[in-house]
């Protein structure tokens, strides 16, 4: 059933009478309760909610079924009683300010949580979705979500299972499907939105942001990349085997389209070992994991993407030794691309590595200071004083996040999503006094 | 040039100086292939590179189909030659953005180049023997030196084109105000004309006409010759929306309008068979001295038939540089009525749209 102006209408009208009942029937850590009890349900190796994604969701993501088990692995494994509270607590002060006035300071005031939250969601990438209307949930708010032809199933999947343990939060929530060009459906979604979560990429976001109601708080999260530093401390035998795996595991997940995937290691001469003996290793662990966890099927334009450069680098490789390429051996599942070239290179993705040798963090600021604003995520290895330092300059630049390697697609509840707070920016204050 | 180069070239020579009418037998374009690939793999270090690494050499290949494909990225990292550059009579060279580099494709010699492009070009354009007035939208080939379609167009002039012929972009500029004076004139005299240029230009041609609010009426066997390629600067326009502005604004029907598709790295061009079979089609002929496949990018094996995939190009007359070219073009191949295998292109393989969150090589700005 395709989506109308009166679907959409009847939907908040649903979402809103539900709010209603929520607001007054529900607190903050009941909602909590509900939530991590919902997402530990998921956890479940046998879990029916596990079951009917890993069903239907490969042919809409295009991932494969163990990519869809990992995507719920690490999407439910981040939601729980303690990361959803500290969420809370970190970004309003006090969970119970938006159950009743607390003292914060010298004066006691109350978070006043938006009345209709309307998200876009958009790509296969499913925690983001989830952990918005977790968001909006937790705010007891009416909630739309329009699905992304992408990924219809997670969220739907995901109110199924609140409603599984309270149907009245549950009816918080409605997910539609629609799509962009539907122009009057989507200003009936915010004709009456006071707070918009939209994901997408720049352009997308900034049409949503010009039919929002200029009062709408309005929350927009582009597309961005990411990229790793291995430090010549980390650069030993023993150390490497652990490392390469982790870096794979990072790669490799969500087949590398995610926005916190890493394009490039950058790794640091003058360790034990040599950036080469990295990218062998990580192309030994990219095909473990690819054993493990196949890659998706690709869509016809993105194979040739992937064939164009795969076919330019091992043409490159054959007769320039500066560079070299591991390929997975059969089809294009994976491969590793070595390149001393220290410039930044974006990846075409869907599990394509490039890994560069670098005389330092220094010379690694230098090669992506011109991109460092679509900067999402930057994964390091050791996380230690040099890492540390290195952190501070990338805050300066404008970079959000700096990770341990093996923590790039695992960011906490409570991370400032593209540097700014999840909930904080969408509710407004009530003080008494 | 030795004794093996040379009958080499004599042979290659003598079967693209056949003509377009008689097929090769697979066999027939087999073993010419196979010992043009030796030759490349003997002459060209870089190629040898790679055959090596694949573990595809002279000795292991067993069929044509399984020589391997040159990128066309290469063209941009090496020079591909299967003799000394610095004895090169032209170099022709693709016209990148500015953010990238261009590919160069040298020529040993012009003659297999000239010989390639005649018989074919008059076979799918003018197959009636017509001498027209050839009204060329692409600078001349002295304004233009590195570009293969200029050369070509030079050629095609030189050989069909009436005395009147003349080009039409200089310095940059589509030169629309004589373009459309000529096309007065030669519409009075009752004329047919011959349009060839690139989509771009034809595209600027017709905004210019809607704007004068001008429409022609060209004489019955008039005829257009459009190659591809808008490359962002003009609006874009579909093929079927291209054609239709032919008929209603020049009078030209579609069934007389050809795309050309040609490559900067290849010798040979490839045309709609169109005005040769008498009907419009999407389909493009191959004409005896090359062969196309088309390839799962996926596997990186032959696709099934009738499904799409990344266009190969296997092209005799590029015996100095690379025989066999991967372009980054999807297509499909059709068996037409004549049992002859056509293929359509379908354009190039980009903006698909990110099924995910980040950003990738298309669309991370790296200025």
């Amino acid at each position: 059933m395709s989506a109308t102006i009166e679907t959409i209408r009847e939907a908040i009208g649903r979402t809103r009478e539900a709010r209603e009942r929520v607001q007054q029937h529900r607190s903050t850590d009941a909602v909590i309760a509900v939530l991590a009890q919902t997402a530990k349900n998921w956890l479940d190796p046998n879990s029916p909610w596990r079951k009917r994604a890993v069903e239907s969701a490969p042919k809409h993501m295009g991932f494969s079924e163990a990519m869809v088990q990992e995507a719920i692995d690490l999407t439910f494994g981040a939601i729980n009683y303690e990361s959803l509270g500290e969420l809370l607590d970190r970004e309003l002060g006090n969970r119970r300010v938006l159950d009743e006035f607390c003292l914060r300071g010298r004066v006691q005031s109350r978070a006043v949580a938006p009345r209709l939250l309307v998200h876009f969601l958009a790509g296969n990438v499913p925690m983001p979705g989830i952990v918005s209307i977790c968001c909006g949930l937790l705010l007891r708010t009416a909630n739309l979500v329009k699905v992304s032809s992408r990924d219809p199933v997670f969220p739907s999947l995901f109110i199924g299972s609140v409603r599984e343990v309270d149907t009245e939060l549950a009816d918080c929530v409605a997910s539609i499907e629609w799509s962009r060009d539907e122009l009057a459906l989507t200003q009936t979604a915010l004709e009456d939105a006071d707070a918009v979560i939209a994901y997408g990429d720049d352009q997308t976001i900034s049409a949503l942001r010009q039919l929002a109601s200029p009062q709408a708080r309005f929350l927009g999260y582009g597309h961005k990349f990411s990229f790793a530093v291995v430090a010549k401390e980390a650069m030993t035998e023993e150390n490497l085997p652990h490392l390469a795996q982790a870096a794979a595991f990072d790669a490799s997940v969500y087949d590398q389209l995610g926005c916190l995937s890493p394009h490039v290691y950058y790794v640091e001469e003058r360790g034990q070992l040599g950036p080469r003996k990295f990218a062998a290793a990580l192309a030994d662990a990219m095909a473990a994991y690819q054993a493990r966890v196949p890659r998706g099927q690709l869509p016809l334009e993105e194979a040739a993407q992937n064939a164009k450069f795969r076919a330019c680098y091992e043409f490159r490789a054959a007769s320039d030794k500066r560079m070299e390429v591991w390929a997975s051996p059969t089809g294009n599942d994976w491969t590793v691309i070595y390149d001393d070239s220290p410039s930044f290179i974006p990846s075409c993705l869907n599990r394509t590595v490039f890994v560069k040798p670098t005389d330092g963090y220094k010379r690694v600021l230098d090669a992506i200071q011109k991109i460092a604003s679509s900067v999402s995520s930057v994964g390091v290895a050791p996380m230690n004083e040099r890492a540390l330092g290195f952190a501070s300059d990338l805050a300066r630049m404008g970079v959000h996040r700096v990770c341990p390697i093996g923590q790039m697609q695992r960011p906490p509840l409570s991370w400032h999503h593209d540097g700014r707070p999840n909930l904080a920016d969408l509710v407004s204050w009530t003080d008494l006094g | 040039m030795d004794k093996a180069a040379s009958d080499l070239q004599r042979r290659v020579f003598a079967l693209i100086s056949r003509g377009v009418a008689q097929a090769t037998t697979d066999e027939e374009f087999e073993g010419l292939a196979r010992e043009v690939f030796a030759f490349q793999y003997e002459r060209c270090a870089v190629y040898r590179a790679y055959c090596d690494r694949r573990k595809q050499t002279p000795q292991s290949v067993m069929h044509w189909k399984e020589i391997p494909a040159t990128p066309t990225s290469a063209f941009k990292d090496f020079a591909l030659t299967c003799f000394p550059v610095e004895q090169a009579v032209a170099e022709f060279h693709t016209s990148g953005t500015t953010r990238e580099l261009s590919g160069k494709h040298f020529l040993a010699t012009l003659e297999l180049y000239h010989a390639a492009i005649g018989p074919n070009f008059a076979a799918h354009l003018l197959p009636d023997g017509a001498r027209l007035p050839m009204m060329i939208l692409t600078p001349s080939p002295e304004e233009a030196q590195h570009s293969s379609l200029s050369h070509m167009m030079g050629v095609v002039m030189k050989e069909f084109g009436a005395d009147d012929s003349a080009y039409y972009v200089e310095g940059g500029q589509v030169l629309v105000e004589k373009l459309v004076r000529d096309l007065c004139e030669i519409q009075w005299a009752h004329q047919p004309v011959f349009l060839l240029g690139t989509a771009f230009a034809l595209v600027h041609l017709f905004d210019h006409l809607e704007q004068q609010n001008l429409k022609f009426e060209m004489s019955e066997g008039s005829r257009v010759m459009e190659t591809g390629g808008f490359k962002g600067r003009s609006r874009e326009l579909s093929k079927a929306d291209l054609y239709a502005l032919f008929e209603s604004v020049l009078g030209i029907p579609t069934t007389h309008v050809v795309n050309e598709y040609g490559m900067t790295e290849l010798s040979t061009q490839f045309y709609d068979a169109t005005l040769r079979v008498g009907r419009r089609t999407d389909g493009k002929a191959v004409p005896p001295w090359a062969r196309v496949l088309i390839i799962d990018p996926n596997t990186g094996k032959e696709a099934a038939d009738n499904e799409r995939g990344l266009v190969r190009i296997f092209d005799l007359a590029n015996l100095w540089s690379m025989m066999c070219v991967q372009t980054e073009d999807l297509g499909i191949a059709r068996v037409s009525d004549s049992s002859l295998v056509e293929f359509e292109v379908l354009g190039r393989s980009a903006g698909a749209e990110v099924r995910g969150c980040s950003l990738n090589a298309e669309n991370i700005v790296m200025e």
